[in-house]
């Protein structure tokens, strides 16, 4: 297998690769340092089209391959894993509309949030419901008006700042993942209250929220039908696992450039440190990691392009790019030693962004499910 | 009016020169290439001046081997209009690229060329005087301000020393320089839209333009290594150093 990429796909890559080198490099370490959300990187990103690229162009979209996504989304979290973050739930929550939403819902709000103007948030997880979406607690019952949702949702990434939120509810507590549906909602709904964001390891630029929910919403709020909401979260993770991998990638590739850059510089017992064999062999190791993360990350959204069903794939993806993401950041900081440790340097920072990407959008272990059952059924 | 913004394919400024083994050139293998920052400056030019209304139409031409469509394309994204591609994959001198270029401002008769006052990989800044004198117009070059006026044009110059105001009587040719504008970025709808704009493809023979070189590459060397510094204990041995060894003082 190899990959030649389109001329698009090159031209997203350029894009991204400047945008992320011109702005958001210089905004992500005062991000991470002030824990103030991204709003700059986002907006410019935003500005310049990026939040359209989930998107066909019957939506507002540009009709980029889920390649040429995944290569501009690597660009991005090469200098701001936070942005990133804030950007890929965004897509989240578009892949929900496109997915599940009526085609009155995408065409009001997708080519909004295609050209930059809202912003989406994902609520799906709750503080007793992580890796069982089936166990959630937030329901939603007709009333007279429509909708009544309550419940609580957790780390919903964006929430405060988005413009909408996709909520995930039970409408039937009886039929289990069966039950649930997606509803569409504004931010100003009377009725959601939203936490301090969450002060996290990493992407401290992205926040995440608990938000509660005792609110009213119309019956147009539902997305789609009724009990169709498990269905439309899972093709949506399956989609944006591809690019956590692609992110993850991104981080790992920052962590080995600058590492391979400070080996050749960083002189210990008279030679610099890649002229040691035991650092030659550490720098090997992280180089194979990455280069194995890319192939499955591109492998995975290929498939995605496929038009097949792409689970296993984006699991693999998932699971291979985020571990090795956590042990390219790890070599990289244990190579770069008391340096890698401070703050002077970005390099703790890529270990610490690097962390989440084994736990959100289904752990690691989940991954493993998803592929053992798949090759077991 | 229309603006013909002449634009070359470099090796992206971000990328660190490799010099072949064999000194023959500069190793391309595998390098980044991009636009031309002067370039880039000259077509921002150009799309600033028809999003003012001042210009009706702007096209891009660029000479260079078939992958010089890529910067061709990135200039369409920005904002041109139309690109002329004159496909070569000889070396091409700076008077060669004038003689091709006069020969398109001939038969497209823009009231406008733009350029950048050189291209970063081989500094020449020889190709806009060339095109002027070879084309027979008026010309300002290392641009800081360009102001239209109906059938003029006033250049505001960088030179040693300070400003230059010129006022050129259209047609002319401007050459750009640094702090002329900052260009935009390229948004992804127009680099997706970029690819249905006209790009016509032409070659040097088909334009009866003779493109010999008169200049032969010798030897291509990378600069000397920087040599580390040394610590002086004190300002008697500094002095003693650059009277007697540096030389720089006496």
């Amino acid at each position: 297998m190899h990959f030649n990429f389109t001329e698009d796909e090159l031209a997203f890559q350029d894009a991204a690769r400047r945008v992320s080198a011109d702005v958001l490099k210089s905004n992500a370490a005062r991000y991470d340092d002030t824990r103030n959300f991204c709003a700059e990187s986002l907006n410019a990103l935003g500005e310049l089209g990026f939040w359209s690229m989930n998107l066909p162009s019957e939506y507002g979209g540009v009709d980029i391959s889920s390649i040429g996504m995944s290569l501009a989304v690597e660009e991005i979290a090469y200098h701001c894993a936070a942005t990133c973050s804030s950007l890929t739930a965004h897509f989240l929550a578009t892949d929900s509309v496109l997915v599940g939403g009526t085609e009155e819902q995408k065409q009001a709000l997708l080519p909004q949030c295609a050209a930059g103007e809202k912003l989406g948030a994902f609520a799906l997880t709750e503080p007793g419901a992580g890796s069982n979406p089936a166990e959630m607690r937030t329901k939603a019952v007709r009333c007279e008006q429509g909708w009544h949702i309550t419940g609580t949702k957790h780390y919903i990434t964006n929430g405060a700042f988005a413009d909408f939120l996709v909520v995930y509810a039970k409408t039937d507590e009886e039929l289990g993942h069966r039950g649930i549906s997606a509803f569409l909602i504004d931010r100003n709904t009377a009725g959601l209250s939203f936490s301090q964001p969450e002060k996290t390891l990493g992407l401290r630029g992205s926040h995440i929220y608990e938000i509660g929910f005792d609110c009213v919403v119309p019956e147009r709020a539902l997305m789609g039908k009724e009990g169709a909401g498990f269905a439309t979260a899972m093709e949506v993770l399956d989609r944006g696992r591809v690019e956590v991998a692609a992110m993850s990638v991104g981080i790992s590739r920052a962590a080995y450039n600058d590492t391979l850059a400070w080996s050749h510089d960083r002189v210990v017992s008279g030679k610099p440190l890649c002229r040691h064999q035991g650092i030659q062999w550490m720098l090997a190791e992280m180089h194979v990691q990455l280069e194995a993360a890319k192939l499955v990350t591109y492998k995975a959204a290929a498939a995605r392009d496929s038009g097949q069903r792409f689970s296993i794939e984006s699991a693999v993806a998932k699971l291979f790019a985020s571990e090795a993401a956590s042990k390219i950041t790890d070599q990289a900081v244990q190579i770069h030693g008391g340096y890698g440790y401070i703050s002077d340097l970005p390099i703790e920072r890529y270990y610490r962004d690097a962390r989440i990407t084994r736990i959100f959008e289904g752990t690691s272990e989940i991954q493993k499910t998803i592929i053992g059952r798949a090759i077991t059924a | 009016m229309k603006i013909l913004v002449a634009v070359k394919r470099v090796i992206d400024y971000n990328v660190k020169i490799r010099v072949k083994p064999d000194h023959s050139d500069v190793d391309l293998t595998n390098v980044k290439m991009a636009l031309n920052p002067f370039c880039e400056i000259a077509v921002e030019e150009a799309v600033r001046l028809k999003e003012k209304d001042v210009a009706t139409e702007v096209v891009v031409v660029s000479i260079g081997p078939k992958a010089a469509q890529e910067q061709l394309r990135t200039a369409l994204a920005l904002g041109a209009d139309r690109a002329i591609h004159v496909q070569t994959d000889e070396r091409v001198e700076s008077l060669a690229v004038a003689k091709l270029l006069a020969k398109v401002v001939e038969e497209e008769q823009p009231s406008l060329v733009l350029l950048g006052k050189q291209a970063i990989d081989t500094d020449n800044n020889q190709t806009g005087q060339m095109l002027a004198a070879l084309s027979g117009l008026a010309q300002g070059t290392f641009a800081s301000e360009v102001v239209v006026e109906v059938d003029k044009l006033q250049v505001t110059r960088e030179i040693d020393g300070g400003l230059q105001t010129l006022e050129l009587s259209l047609p002319a040719i401007v050459t750009t320089d640094l702090r002329l504008n900052e260009p935009r970025y390229a948004k992804l709808p127009d680099i997706m839209k970029a690819k249905k704009k006209p790009m016509d493809v032409k070659t040097p023979e088909e334009m009866g333009v003779e493109t010999n070189t008169r200049v032969s590459l010798v030897k291509v060397e990378s600069p000397a290594e920087r040599k580390g510094g040394i610590k002086v204990g004190s300002v008697d041995e500094l002095v003693d150093k650059l009277k007697n060894e540096a030389k720089v003082i006496s």
